[in-house]
């Protein structure tokens, strides 16, 4: 299925901006339209030129949020100040000092191919004088969902939960039919935009999947959120990884705090096989010859959990929520649902109806949410875990 | 005080006669008459008590062929019968005809309808065409069930919320006669306090500061004064903030008429049914495994993939061949369901946005020159 960038309905299309000027000489208008200025200043290169005409289209305001990767700007349409964008200051890193650090370029390469009302919009991308790199992303003023589950005073229900994991999974549904991993969907990733939106941001981890005897790394995803496979070292993988996150975002949302939160790798998964159940090669064929497979004490085996287990831990999520969220949360990669089975399950059509974005809770406070979240190096988790999860080891990590 | 209903029904009545058993009220002073809605013959409990105890029975006085029950039977509200029977005619139609202002277009169509309204009560009680009035009454209450019950739960809101309120104002006239009284209690004290504290100070002080000390008691008496007054003012100012807030406004009136109309009254407003909710749509409108050029097959022959197809690690990682042909296939033919030249008229067609995408028209742009350059 080609969902082409150009034909995806835009969701700035009140306002739409100029979209990947990354590559400038990959464009050829866009050399024809500055050509008379370029003869006006011979000097300088024609990419340059192109580059400051991108930068002098936004203005930037205030300082959002600085973190140890980037620094994140409230800014503006030079020519309508009341059209936002957050713009995304990558910092020069001392890691790749000959270069990019691999987290921006990826997150401008995938987010410039994907246009989807559930994925955080990038609009353009420039350096600035100091040769940092600039990427203009659409701005979410309302915060994250991990701030809505942490807030006990913002009261939500089972329509609001379905809608957002109706977007959430959108989202990553585009993503996977456009080969996109995603590979650190946690809740404070998930970005909400001034009409209720729930946005998909941070693409500093995702890379492109399904090319055969093609190594990927097994260091992503934020511990909580990572799937048994990954955890067992697995090289090969595909979206399933995605989904087991999002089935974890999901009994967050329904329960408040978060399912099976490991203080270390070894204990996520002792935790997912006392929740979800053990690993075997019956359950799951194959999975002992996974590099880091640890084979389980035979007088430990908790056997695979079934329907029964989900409606008494996740009530609230109904007998036909409880069935997605097990199939989801699948051991086996292979038998786990796909974004787009996810979708076609009966739950969203099945009462109560979700709720209009329109009308889902809300919370004042979201701009510096945003801030925090856009400058977090992928993988990361927030600085109130800082004692709780060891922060993850990214010398390992190869794309 | 005014003589209450009862007395004045008995006033004059002395030797009133019951017309079925002539009884007189000389005979029997606790006789109480009674009607039936049916007839508004007049006649005395005992009679009643009598003749439709054993179930309904024919009307017993001479020429009134009408069946009556018991239950219908009650006491007369009006000395004459004629203004009973208009206000019982007048109550029966104005619960079936209970459209509200609201629900009509105009003024005008209000005041018709009221007219209306007007006329069929002077039919009915004047007997002037009762068979049709009756008839068009009982079509139209059966038609606008649904209208007429939600107007009357309205009504019957409205009425509580009166109350309540009537209620309400009388607690806080209560409230403020007895505030009031307490004040002036108090301040009948203090002045008392005021006055003994200055003679005792002028008992015991020197006769220069006789002057000084009276007038001090007077200024302290008038601060304590105003001080209190202003009080009283903030109280006031909360209460009637209060009461501003609590004066709910009548809710909406009930959905105008039924389908089809009322057909009786004209000129109701139209009812806005709002738009059905469309049903959710998991996909957010974009059409799933859409593939115009291909079907996608579960298995393709390749001895390059034959590896993968053993390899129980891979596969166990969730690796799927799948994905690969997928991707394969739409990166083969994602191209195709591109037409430039379609999408660059569509695009200039739109061109009074002049905030259009530059990237997607610069391309776009480079293609058709490439397609001018291949012709």
């Amino acid at each position: 299925m080609a969902f082409s960038p150009l034909v995806a309905p835009s969701p700035l299309a009140t306002a739409p901006l100029k979209k990947s000027a990354v590559s400038g000489p990959a464009n050829p208008v866009q050399e024809n339209e500055s050509f008379p200025q370029l003869q006006g200043g011979a000097d300088r290169e024609i990419t340059e030129q192109l580059n400051d005409e991108v930068r002098h289209k936004y203005i930037k305001a205030k300082k959002l949020g600085e973190g140890t990767y980037a620094v994140v700007f409230l800014g503006h349409l030079r020519t309508d100040p009341s059209s936002f964008v957050a713009i995304k200051k990558i910092k020069v890193n001392t890691e790749y000092k000959d270069g990019l650090s691999m987290d921006a370029i990826r997150e401008v390469k995938y987010l410039q191919e994907l246009s989807h009302p559930n994925i955080i919009a990038l609009h353009d991308v420039f350096s600035s004088k100091d040769q940092n790199l600039n990427l203009v992303l659409e701005y979410l003023p309302r915060g994250d969902l991990e701030m809505l589950i942490k807030d006990s005073n913002i009261h939500y229900g089972l329509p609001d939960i379905k809608a957002w994991m109706g977007m959430l999974i959108r989202g990553v549904w585009f993503c996977h039919e456009n080969f996109v991993l995603h590979r650190d969907i946690k809740p404070n990733n998930l970005l909400i935009a001034s009409d209720g939106e729930v946005k998909l941001a941070d693409f500093g981890l995702a890379r492109s999947f399904a090319d055969p005897y093609l190594n990927m790394t097994h260091q992503v995803i934020t511990r909580w959120y990572r799937p048994p496979e990954l955890l067992y070292g697995a090289r090969q993988y595909s979206g399933a990884v995605d989904i087991w996150s999002v089935a974890m975002v999901f009994a967050e949302l329904l329960l408040r705090v978060p399912f099976v939160a490991g203080n270390s790798d070894l204990d996520q998964i002792t935790r997912i096989c006392e929740a979800f159940g053990t690993p075997t090669e019956d359950n799951w064929p194959g999975v002992s010859k996974l590099p880091n497979y640890i084979p389980a004490d035979a007088s430990h085996l908790v056997p695979v959990q079934g329907r029964d287990f989900f409606l008494r831990q996740f009530p609230t999520a109904g007998p036909v929520g409880a069935e997605l969220l097990m199939s989801m949360c699948t051991l086996d990669p292979r038998k786990r649902s796909t974004a787009y089975q996810a979708l076609r399950h009966n739950w969203w059509a099945s009462e109560p109806r979700p709720t209009n974005k329109e009308d889902l809770p809300r919370k004042a406070g979201g701009t510096k949410k945003m801030g925090d979240d856009l400058t977090r190096r992928g993988g990361e988790l927030d600085d109130q875990f800082k004692n709780a999860a060891r922060q993850l080891d990214f010398s390992a990590m190869k794309a | 005080m005014p003589p209450s209903r009862e007395a004045m029904v008995h006033r004059g009545d002395e030797d009133e006669v019951c017309p079925v058993c002539k009884s007189s009220r000389y005979l029997n002073p606790d006789m109480r008459f009674l009607i039936n809605p049916e007839c508004y013959h007049k006649m005395c409990e005992s009679c009643v008590d009598r003749i439709f105890s054993s179930g309904p029975a024919n009307c017993p006085v001479a020429g009134c062929h009408k069946t009556l029950r018991k239950n219908r039977f009650r006491k007369q509200t009006f000395e004459d019968i004629h203004v009973e029977r208009e206000v019982d005619i007048r109550r029966r139609v104005m619960t079936v005809l209970n459209r509200r202002e609201e629900e009509f277009d105009s003024k005008l169509d209000w005041d018709n309808f009221l007219e209306q309204r007007e006329e069929i009560i002077f039919n009915l009680v004047n007997g002037i065409d009762v068979a049709k009035t009756e008839a068009d009454l009982q079509k139209y209450a059966s038609d606008n069930m649904r209208s007429i019950r939600a107007n009357q739960a309205l009504e019957a809101k409205e009425v509580t919320s009166f109350q309540e309120r009537q209620n309400q104002e009388q607690e806080l006239a209560r409230l403020r006669r007895q505030a009031a009284k307490e004040e002036y209690e108090n301040e009948r004290k203090e002045i008392l306090a005021g006055r003994e504290d200055v003679l005792t100070r002028l008992a015991s002080g020197r006769p220069a500061d006789a002057a000084t000390i009276a007038r001090e008691g007077q200024r302290v008496l008038l601060k304590k004064s105003s001080a209190r007054r202003s009080e009283e003012e903030r109280i006031r100012l909360k209460q009637a903030a209060l009461r501003g807030t609590d004066a709910k406004k009548p809710g909406q009136p009930a959905a105008a008429a039924e389908e089809g109309g009322s057909g009786l009254i004209k000129g109701l407003r139209k009812i806005k049914t709002p738009e059905p909710e469309k049903a959710y749509d998991p996909f957010g409108g974009m059409v799933p495994n859409q593939r115009d050029y291909y079907t996608l097959q579960d298995h393709y022959p390749s001895t390059f993939l034959d590896p993968v197809r053993q390899d129980t690690r891979m596969l166990a990682g969730g690796y799927d061949l799948r994905e690969y042909y997928s991707r394969t296939l739409l990166e083969a033919f994602a191209g195709l369901g591109c037409f430039i030249d379609e999408e660059v008229s569509k695009r200039e067609g739109n061109a009074f946005n002049t905030m259009k995408p530059v990237g997607t028209q610069g391309a776009a742009l480079a293609a058709t020159s490439d397609s001018q350059a291949g012709k």
